[in-house]
């Protein structure tokens, strides 16, 4: 019943006003907005990915730009050369800080959201498949689960990544993948396949815990009576799943996806600063962290350029998981 | 429960089977590898011969054929033929090439690529006598390492770094449960308290920041910035230092003493413990917190116990179980889990003997920590299984 025919009735008969329909979405959105803290953060993560978007109109250098006459230039100096304003002061290389932060903002989500989206995707199925039908496959499928996410994960990341960095051809890459993630992330393809490769080393652990969740809420759901009807009504194992048990346990995966996406930005950017990760000169918050560790004692302002962003975004990213769980379901304990 | 534990045992072991097998898959792809650049001289005086690689690949077992060569690095057999009884048996078993039949083809785009097509010398189980062998990784012979201390054994140049690992993990760790579990118990016990509010916001920040950027703002603040401003500072790098150096406030420091190795200690254990009072508090408040709310506790104040009596013999009990599960994997974070944190602050453990070990592409020394760490995680699994039937009586009879 639609809000007018429903008041005309109530007009008609005299009774009290039902309560207005509300869809789950304007209940999540309304609980989420409680947390004030987790809308801000909201606000911020939105104004960084408009900002990366919009990279070429909020800078006219390009990072790849060296002023080797003008290392370590003041921040709001103006460059001799070319009569820009340096708005963060220029590194070693002579490369502006400010259009590299925003470049490397760019290359940095563009991997966390990659990571996550494949990371969930791939963790979905797995999981899905390996609680509903259980058995050999699950136990054994658990069992590796749970050792690989026990064990510290950095080292085994550190050895993947110096491994296939060094020897391309281990991992069959498509030209068209490195391409796309090229233009996207606006860095020649020489560069992009670093990129891809460090995609896929973060995508080859991240997978872990939303496959654990999933399996986790395939198996509650699986006794439920909605499935044993499905079932009697004929559907396959594929229809029932995909259909009723993924869009079921959406609410823990939005909240573990988010929560990834700060720690994919923090992963990538360890790995980047250990130096396992995309090197220079593609600017990522993580290298040019690790670039500023040599020269921190004569400008010691300068590791706290590149490494708030980092900072800001983990933080934002966790309040705004923290808050969407709240939002989605109170009960949830993640 | 012992038909249980058993059970996990034989899962345990299987595990480890699986990730030897991936830890040597890992080895073999690893480029850099001894092989690298031998072939690729083109000088005539320089190059070498095919009889040279062939003894080459010998000597690094390269020509053994794989299962052979996995069984020999895990457990250091075959070495030679079944000997039972005086006689030998399976002498002429083929487990591997020699000399490799090698052929150059022209692919359609212009390149050239060598193909292996078959083999004009074999080895057999009898040759294997008398080639040097290892007792295997299940002994704790790691091998050689390629780079860090060249032709040593691994386990030297492990064993070496284990004091300072240990000095490090251990007391941040302690550091980090003795501080954590106290503060997580009060913000419970007084939840909605200013104390609760301030400190899950900087718990929440805490577990934010990334490792590496806290441990650089703490070398600005405390090395760079208070030595800048003349006042008392800490020094920023390695476990001690090699000349004495002065302090304001100190004085003078001598050099490997137990003061000097204190003060280097201080920055990289704060890191550490910071981040462990970050996690532990976290989780023990919300242990605890669901624990209270529990009908057990309301008894217990209802029989007029005092409140300390409740809260640390009833609800912090209870509230322990599932905190000791997860502290038990504090063991294989112990021995290679503050990789970034040492290679800040150059602090010479396992982790920065790890990521020196990956620069220099030295595989042996970085297989065989990441088999101990897998060792070390599998024991702690089991322990935490073991700790959960003792901890929680429910389980143990069920």
């Amino acid at each position: 019943m639609t809000a007018t025919a429903n008041t005309k009735v109530v007009e008609i008969l005299g009774a009290e006003p039902m309560p207005e329909e509300q869809s789950q979405l304007q209940i999540v959105t309304r609980r989420f907005m409680r947390h004030r803290l987790a809308v801000f953060s909201l606000a911020m993560i939105v104004g960084i990915f408009l900002v990366a978007i919009f990279v070429k109109q909020l800078t006219p250098i390009l990072p790849s730009d060296i002023e080797v006459n003008n290392p370590y230039a003041a921040p709001f100096s103006v460059s001799a050369a070319t009569g820009l304003k340096h708005w963060l002061g220029t590194d070693q290389l002579g490369r502006d800080y400010w259009t590299r932060i925003l470049y490397a903002a760019r290359v940095s989500l563009t991997v966390a959201v990659t990571c996550t989206l494949a990371s969930s995707i791939i963790g979905i199925i797995v999981g899905a498949v390996a609680g509903y039908y259980g058995g050999a496959i699950d136990a054994l499928l658990s069992r590796f689960l749970e050792f690989l996410l026990t064990i510290p994960q950095l080292p085994l990341l550190l050895i993947l990544s110096a491994i296939l960095l060094q020897s391309p051809d281990i991992l069959p890459i498509p030209r068209v993948v490195i391409k796309v993630m090229g233009s996207i992330m606006l860095i020649p393809d020489s560069q992009a396949f670093q990129a891809v490769v460090i995609i896929s080393v973060l995508v080859a652990f991240g997978w872990l815990t939303v496959a654990q969740l999933m399996r986790g809420m395939v198996l509650s759901l699986r006794e439920q009576q909605f499935v044993e009807a499905s079932r009697a009504m004929g559907a396959n194992d594929a229809y029932i799943i995909f259909r009723h048990m993924v869009p079921n346990s959406m609410a823990p995966i939005i909240v573990s996806a988010s929560l990834a996406l700060g720690g994919f930005i923090i992963l990538e950017a360890a790995l980047s600063f250990l130096g396992f990760g995309i090197q220079d000169p593609t600017p990522t918050w993580g290298n040019m962290l690790a670039a500023t560790q040599s020269y921190m004692f004569e400008h010691p302002w300068l590791p706290l350029i590149p490494g708030t962003p980092i900072f800001i975004c983990s933080l934002a990213f966790n309040f705004v998981g923290d808050g969407l769980r709240d939002a989605l379901d109170p009960r949830l304990k993640l | 429960m012992s038909t249980y534990l058993i059970r996990r045992v034989i899962q345990m072991i299987v595990v480890l089977f699986f990730s030897s097998m991936a830890s040597y898959a890992l080895l073999n792809l690893a480029p850099g590898g001894p092989l690298t650049g031998l072939r690729q001289q083109t000088d005539p005086r320089k190059r070498i011969t095919a009889e040279d690689v062939a003894r080459i690949r010998a000597y690094f077992e390269l020509d053994l054929y794989l299962p052979f060569r996995y069984s020999r690095w895990l457990i250091g057999q075959p070495t030679g033929p079944l000997t039972i009884g005086g006689q030998q048996y399976f002498s002429s078993l083929i487990v591997g090439c020699r000399q490799p039949i090698e052929k150059t083809f022209e692919l359609p785009n212009g390149k050239f690529e060598t193909r292996t097509t078959g083999c004009q010398q074999y080895v057999t189980l009898k040759s294997l006598i008398g080639r040097r062998s290892s007792r295997g990784i299940l002994l704790g012979d790691f091998g050689n390492s390629w780079g860090i201390l060249r032709d040593r054994p691994v386990s030297t140049v492990l064993l070496s770094r284990l004091p300072s690992t240990l000095k490090l993990m251990v007391t941040s760790s302690l550091l980090a449960l003795l501080i954590g579990i106290p503060i997580g118990i009060y913000s419970a016990v007084r939840q909605y308290s200013a104390f609760d509010y301030t400190f899950t916001t900087a718990a929440f920040v805490g577990s934010s920041m990334p490792t590496f950027f806290f441990g650089i703002i703490m070398i600005l603040i405390f090395a760079v910035g208070f030595k800048g401003l003349g006042w008392f500072y800490l020094p920023p790098g390695n476990a001690m230092s090699v000349r004495d150096y002065a302090i304001p406030g100190l004085g003078t420091v001598q050099a490997k003493s137990v003061l000097d190795q204190f003060l280097h200690w201080i920055m990289p254990a704060a890191v550490l413990t910071m981040f462990g009072v970050a996690s532990w508090s976290r989780f023990i408040r919300s242990s605890m917190l669901e624990v209270m709310r529990q009908d057990y506790v309301r008894t217990a104040r209802a029989k007029g116990l005092l409140e300390r009596v409740v809260i640390l013999r009833h609800a912090l009990r209870n509230a322990l179980i599932p905190f000791v599960t997860i502290v038990v994997f504090e063991l294989p974070g112990i021995f290679g889990g503050a990789i970034i944190t040492e290679t800040i602050f150059n602090w010479p453990g396992m982790g920065r003997l790890y990521f020196d070990a990956l620069g220099r592409n030295d595989y042996p020394v970085a297989m065989a920590f990441l088999i101990i760490v897998a060792v070390l995680t599998v024991i702690a699994t089991l322990l935490r299984d073991i700790l959960y039937t003792v901890a929680d009586p429910r389980i143990r009879l069920s």
